[in-house]
Order: C-alpha cells, then structure tokens, then sequence
C-alpha cells in the first residue's frame, strides 16, 4: 500500500509544544519559513532545531547571513540540552554565508542567475558532504536582498529546496518581516514556495506583549493553526495556548 | 478551629489525594498564616514536594519572609512572582534563584510557561503548584480568562501529576469566583471559624 501522508516521516524538531502542533513535528525534507519581526524568538527556535537534531545523531547546519558563528555559539549555552561536543564532533556546523560568497567571488550587490545557481550548487555540495539532515538559513531575507527580483528569489528557493529535499534534510528559512506586514515574508514569494509557514510575532494585550507562534500551513500533516504563547527559556522554546478570553475582551 | 487545628486539618487532608488532584482551598484571611504552615510545612516539607508558588498577591520577598517566620523550610520553593514587576520592585528578584518573575498577573499565559519551566527544572518526584490566591488574581482578570486559565493550567498539571492548591479567601470570593474553582478541582478543603 502506498505511504499517506499521515505516514510520512518525521522530523522531531525537539520544541515539545511545536511537536505537539505539528502532530509529531516537520514532514522529514519539508522546506520551512519561519518568518517574523525582529525579537520574536526565531533564531532561538531555529537554533533549538538543530540542537535536538544534533543530539539525536542527526548532523546540522546552520548558514549564518547576519552574525557570525562565535557570536551564535555565545547564544547558544545557555540552554541546559547543549553540549560543547555537538560542534567539536562536527555534529552542529555554522558557516558564514558571506564568507561562503567570498569564495565563490560574488562580491557584487545583486547576484546574476548563473550566480545563484553557483550559489545552490555549494550550498548543497556542503549539505551533501557533511550529510546533513537538518539545514537553517539566518535568514532568507538577507539572502533574497542579493536576488532583488521575484523571479531570481522563486529559482533559488525552489533549487534550493528541491535538492535539499532529494537528500532528506530537513530545512527551515528565517525570515524577517516588518511588525505591520500583512504577508509572511519581505519579498512575497518565499512564503509561496515553502512547505510550511510558521509564523512568530509579538502581541500586544492591554499593554502586555506576548510572544506567540502560529503554523499557517505544513504540507504533508494535519496540524494546529491556532495560536500559542512562547517563552524561551533555558530548558528551550515552551509553548502554552494563547487564552482566548483576552483576545476578544482587550 | 484553633489556629493549630487549621494547620493539622489541611495537611491531613492534603496527605488523603492522589497526587494529580487540584484542590480548592477556601481560607477566612484569619487563617492564612496557618494554611501556610499546613500546605508547606506540615504537608510538603515532610514529603519531599518541590513546591511551586504562584503569588500574585504579595512579592516573593514578603512571602518567603512571612515562611522564615513561620520555621517553613524554603529551600524546596520555587516562586512564580506576578507582583514584585507591577510594584516596580523587581530588581532583586532577578538575582535570586528561587524566584521567576512574571512582568504581570495579566500575563497568565507567562504564568503558566513559569510554572512549566521549573516543573521542568525539578527533580523531585512529587511537585505541588499552589496559586496564591484566586482572588488577587480576579483583580487583575476578568472571569473568562481566568476560568479559561485556571482550565488549562490544571489539566495541564493534571496530566504532569503534579498537585495543584487553588487558594481563596472567604471573605473576598463572589460566587462567580467560587463556581470557576470548583469546576477545576475535584476536591476542597474548607477552613471555617466553625468547628468543621
């Protein structure tokens, strides 16, 4: 009998309440925004992916565009479930994406299409020769500035994905949206082309500000689309149901 | 009741749940010393229970002083402080370790994901919340939230196994009140001036 999708593997990004949400966590190879404004916890949830990826044996890595590794790392401890020995065992890799367009000797500010295809090949060579099964990008946007035009952005993504998917990783693009867009990504076609959209935002009740989570879509499972409170914490991203009573009495 | 009695009465039947029960626990404001005594010390301290407490109505440092008073022993408290923010006086909670600050006790969503971490923190086998008190927080919220909350918080606790205690002044409660905790709790202690 052929597999449904209900059937589909999974993978457990490790965040209890998003697992939760995603009734057992990310269809395995799916290509995932994780899109929000700025202080909404999307590195940290991003980062706790491949941390539990990492621990469960899976090799992760994360392509830094806005910080660089040293900085991400100093983020990263304190979490009680990290462990130096992910990174010195090559477990949990960060590259520096402009250091990667250095080599590749794309210094200009907008990338050609041979470039992006450049681009894809190496990313993916890595992928590939570090067999990594869990991939996040910090962040998408940062990339698609380089692309400037929709169609550039669409090419890249779809590659992207699509070769990521072929060697079963797993991957989630950050991407950065302004507090009042009414899309789920700057450019407008990310969300498009993504399995899933996982939406991060600041909430304003009565004066307080609440981090909340939503799953828009994830192709490939049935899931929540309700929205939860998040908090991180060091024991990583928990998740309660955002109280219904205060959202229709503000 | 004596004052002595209320203590022994509330840990007696606090010893009678299983460990996944909520508990409502209506006090007179007379008794509150007392209850302290019977929920943390004569009950909790002697099992080993890492107790989690919820105050929203006065700041940990208060309440921790009034349990030094009072001979409990708090090194197995942990507090979820909704209050000390509000005052304006949360700078010395953020350097103790046994305290997490809420910025407010509208915030209930952040009082539950407190309340989950250091759950998530304690090792110990047997782990009680209690919530100090209803009342103060219905000064803060409106009936719908807070029923909605005290709902999710129990039966989220519920499924953990850890005991909740749900307290209530008498003489601040309304029957609105009263209705939304008994709908949560499957069991209530009562300590009436009345022989009882």
């Amino acid at each position: 009998m052929a597999q449904t999708s209900a059937e589909r593997g999974r993978c457990v990004t490790g965040v209890e309440g998003l697992d939760t949400v995603l009734y057992g966590g990310i269809p395995r190879s799916n290509t995932v925004l994780l899109t929000g404004s700025c202080g909404t916890g999307k590195t940290s949830l991003a980062l706790e992916f491949l941390i539990h990826g990492a621990a469960k044996g899976e090799n992760s890595l994360f392509l830094s565009v806005t910080e660089d590794a040293e900085k991400m790392l100093a983020n990263i401890i304190p979490y009680n479930f990290f462990d130096d020995d992910f990174v010195k065992s090559g477990k949990l890799v960060f590259i520096d994406l402009p250091v990667m367009y250095e080599r590749l000797g794309m210094t200009k500010a907008e990338l050609t299409m041979e470039e992006i295809d450049l681009l894809v090949t190496a990313i993916v060579s890595l992928a590939k020769e570090l067999d990594t099964k869990r991939l996040v990008i910090d962040s998408i946007t940062s990339v698609c500035y380089k692309l400037k035009t929709s169609e550039k952005i669409r090419d890249f993504i779809l590659k992207l994905s699509k070769s990521l998917s072929a060697l079963d990783c797993t991957s989630i693009l950050v991407s950065e949206v302004s507090t009042q867009s009414s899309t789920y990504s700057t450019f407008g076609v990310e969300e498009a082309i993504s399995d899933g959209i996982v939406l991060m935002a600041n909430m304003e009740r009565r004066g307080d500000l609440l981090r909340t989570l939503q799953v828009i879509k994830m192709r490939g499972t049935m899931h929540s689309r309700a929205k939860y409170v998040l908090d991180l914490t060091p024991e990583g991203v928990l998740l309660v149901p955002l109280l219904k009573g205060g959202s229709t009495r503000a | 009741m004596t004052d002595e009695r209320v203590a022994q009465h509330v840990a007696n039947e606090l010893l009678e749940v299983p460990p996944s029960s909520a508990i409502s626990l209506q006090m007179s404001v007379d008794h509150y010393l007392e209850v302290l005594r019977g929920v943390l010390d004569m009950f909790a301290s002697k099992r080993q229970v890492d107790i989690i407490y919820v105050t929203s109505t006065i700041s940990f440092e208060s309440i921790k002083r009034v349990m030094e008073a009072l001979d409990i022993d708090t090194s197995r408290v942990y507090f979820v402080d909704c209050i000390s923010h509000l005052m304006m006086g949360a700078s010395s909670g953020e350097m103790d370790e046994q305290v997490t600050l809420v910025e407010s006790p509208t915030m209930l969503e952040n009082v539950m994901l407190k309340t989950e971490y250091l759950i998530r923190l304690s090792e110990a086998e047997e782990k009680l919340v209690v919530i100090d008190s209803i009342n103060s927080l219905a000064i803060h919220n409106n009936n719908w939230i807070l029923s909605e909350f005290l709902h999710i918080l129990v039966s989220g606790l519920r499924a953990r196994n850890v005991l909740t205690v749900i307290l209530s002044v008498e003489e601040h409660s309304t029957p609105e009140i009263a209705n939304m905790v008994n709908l949560v709790c499957d069991h209530g202690i009562r300590t009436d001036t009345k022989e009882g």
